[in-house]
This record gives structure tokens, C-alpha cells and sequence, in this order.
């Protein structure tokens, strides 16, 4: 009993139904997420959703949503997973950062470093 | 091709990547600080909403009757161009977090675990998680203010290191010294090689081959 307030947990779960795991196939904290083009947007999206939707027209990592909206990580992969479910967005399946880089993505990557 | 095609217009997908890197080590050891150091956003403070897992502590007394905790978890960002991105995330220092852990490393293309050397035995926790699971990583000692400094060679010792494991001094207060941590975690996780005192030099199969206990980079803090 710590008699803080429970607010914001209550506010952050009613976003999800409770839930503190997405539905479907799991999908890392960086992967890729994109607003399907041609999808109708349905007309009862809360605040949240939309927000996202608008923000993935341009591909965005689940991280960088959450920094968007304000919210926590696991709480936003709850609402990309309700988007997808709906066909909304698509979250692409994790690579394995070992498989991914070639020796220009190296370069790259670290050149991009040295010159911060 | 990397992912189901059952919906429309996945086109766009395939061309950004995000890079996942870990920063790891025990509490007050400069996690928080070093994401700060060198992120391009403010880093990302978030309490993460856990259930589900049996965690076993419940602050949430009053809050129904599921079990449900929260993590902190401290995230920022590296743009390296347009569809590009480098993340670090801050590992919830708490051992009874791990199963967070499993989830932050899947995919992770490495770690850095921070050491103190006041209290080394605080990172081996970090340092058992990271090899068994072959999980790349370099240990980044940071110098802070009035801690004795010690050689890379005795740290290594000291941690039980393969002779490969880069160690690196650092003082992650400064920009500089964190982008030399990082490219040398950047090196060893692709290459598999510790760069040298001259990181120009780092060339496929060139002479940062010999990474001797003694070869490895030294020196990057000026207190």
C-alpha cells in the first residue's frame, strides 16, 4: 500500500484492454513499421492509433513510435499490434543484425559515427 | 521476401533497418548517461508495464488482482542517414528483469557492459549473459573521477575475458570517448576483430588481426 496514485497505469491499461503483450506474431522493439496505403481508416480509431498511422506513413522503428506518442514501449507494441490486426499497418519480422550487415552497411554505420 | 506477403503494399519495407545495441552493466555504473552522451534525442526514460510473468514483486496493490510491475527503461537514438538508425537501450539493471533482457538482445547486433572498477563484480552478471548466449560485447571501463586506473590487461583478467573481448576506457560523460566504444563494438561485432589505436586503419584482414591482451584500445579517457 503505497498510496500513490494509480492513474496513469489505470490510463495505459485502458488503452490496451489490459493487456500487456501485442497480439500475433511477436515483433521486436525496432522493427519497422509502415501504414498500409490504401487501408480505409476506420472512423472510431482512438487518438493513439491515429497518431501512429500518421507517423509510419513514413517506415518508423516501434521505438521511435513510442517516443512519438509518449508512451511506453510495451504499451505501443499493444497498439501496433491492434493496427495490424486491423490491416492497417505492417511490422516487419526482426533481422538478425549479424545476417543484415554487408561490408558497405559496416562502413556506413561507422563513418556515420565518427562524424557525430 | 523477408516477411509474410499476405498484405498490400510492403514495398516500402525492406529498405529501412534500425540496429539494436545494448548498453548493460551494474546500477549506477553510467548506463543512463552514456545513451544520454551521445543520443540525438533526449534519451527515452520509460516505465515499462510487465505482467504475466510471475515476477513476484506487486506494487500494484488495489490495481485487480493480476500480477503487474513496472521496468524502467532508458532508450535513445543514433540516426545514420535517412532509413538508417542506430538504438541503444539501457538494460533494466535488476537481475529479476532478465527475461526483459532476452527480449532487448533478440536480434541485437551487440552490447556494451559497463564497468566500474571500484565494483567490477557488479558486471558480471552482464558479462555470463553475454557469452553464453554469443551475444558480441566489449566492456567499457569507466573512468570515473578518483577510481584507480587500471590496465585493460588486468580488467580483462579480472572478468575473466577471452583475450578477444575488447576492452576499452572510457568516460562516457564525453562524446568522443562513447563514439570510440561504440565503433569498436561496431568493428568487433561485425569483424570480429578489435580495431587498433588507429581506427583508420581498420581494414578487412588487415593488422588488426593480432588482438593481443596488450593491443587493445587504451587510454580514450582524459579525466
Amino acid at each position: 500500500m503505497t498510496g500513490e496514485d494509480p492513474g496513469p497505469l489505470i490510463r495505459l491499461f485502458g488503452l490496451t484492454g489490459g493487456r500487456a503483450r501485442p497480439q500475433g506474431e511477436a515483433f521486436d522493439l525496432v522493427a519497422i513499421v509502415t501504414t498500409v496505403g490504401d487501408a480505409a481508416e476506420p472512423a472510431d480509431l482512438i487518438p493513439e492509433h491515429r497518431a501512429a498511422l500518421s507517423l509510419c506513413r513514413r517506415p518508423t522503428p516501434v521505438a521511435d513510435v513510442a517516443s512519438h506518442l509518449g508512451l511506453p514501449l510495451n504499451i505501443t507494441r499493444v497498439i501496433l499490434g491492434d493496427l495490424r490486426r486491423d490491416g492497417l499497418v505492417i511490422i516487419e519480422r526482426p533481422r538478425p543484425a549479424a545476417q543484415t550487415f554487408d561490408e558497405r552497411l559496416y562502413r556506413e554505420v561507422l563513418h556515420g559515427l565518427r562524424s557525430l | 521476401m523477408d516477411y509474410a506477403a499476405s498484405e498490400p503494399g510492403t514495398t516500402a519495407v525492406s529498405s529501412a533497418l534500425a540496429i539494436k545495441i545494448l548498453i548493460a552493466g551494474g546500477f549506477g555504473v553510467g548506463k543512463t548517461t552514456m545513451v544520454g552522451t551521445i543520443s540525438e534525442i533526449r534519451p527515452l526514460h520509460t516505465e515499462e508495464l510487465l505482467s504475466d510473468r510471475g515476477v513476484g514483486v506487486d506494487d500494484t496493490s488495489g490495481v485487480e488482482s493480476k500480477s503487474t510491475t513496472t521496468v524502467a527503461l532508458d532508450f535513445g537514438r543514433i540516426t545514420i542517414r535517412d532509413g538508417l538508425w542506430l538504438y541503444l537501450f539501457g538494460t533494466p539493471g535488476q537481475e529479476r528483469f532478465w527475461f526483459m533482457w532476452d527480449e532487448l538482445a533478440l536480434g541485437a547486433l551487440g552490447a556494451v557492459v559497463l564497468a566500474d572498477t571500484r565494483r567490477l563484480q557488479d558486471c558480471f552478471p552482464a558479462v555470463d549473459y553475454f557469452e553464453q548466449r554469443g551475444i558480441p560485447f566489449v566492456v567499457g571501463v569507466n573512468c570515473f573521477d578518483g577510481a584507480r586506473r587500471y590496465e585493460p590487461a588486468k580488467v580483462r583478467r579480472a572478468l575473466g575475458l577471452s583475450e578477444r573481448t575488447p576492452v576499452v576506457m572510457c568516460d562516457v560523460r564525453e562524446r568522443g570517448s562513447v563514439k570510440e566504444v561504440l565503433t569498436t563494438l561496431v568493428t568487433y561485432a561485425v569483424k570480429g576483430v578489435t580495431p587498433g589505436d588507429t581506427m583508420e586503419g581498420v581494414t578487412p584482414g588487415g593488422a588488426v588481426e593480432s588482438a593481443t591482451p596488450g593491443g587493445t584500445v587504451e587510454g580514450g579517457a582524459t579525466g
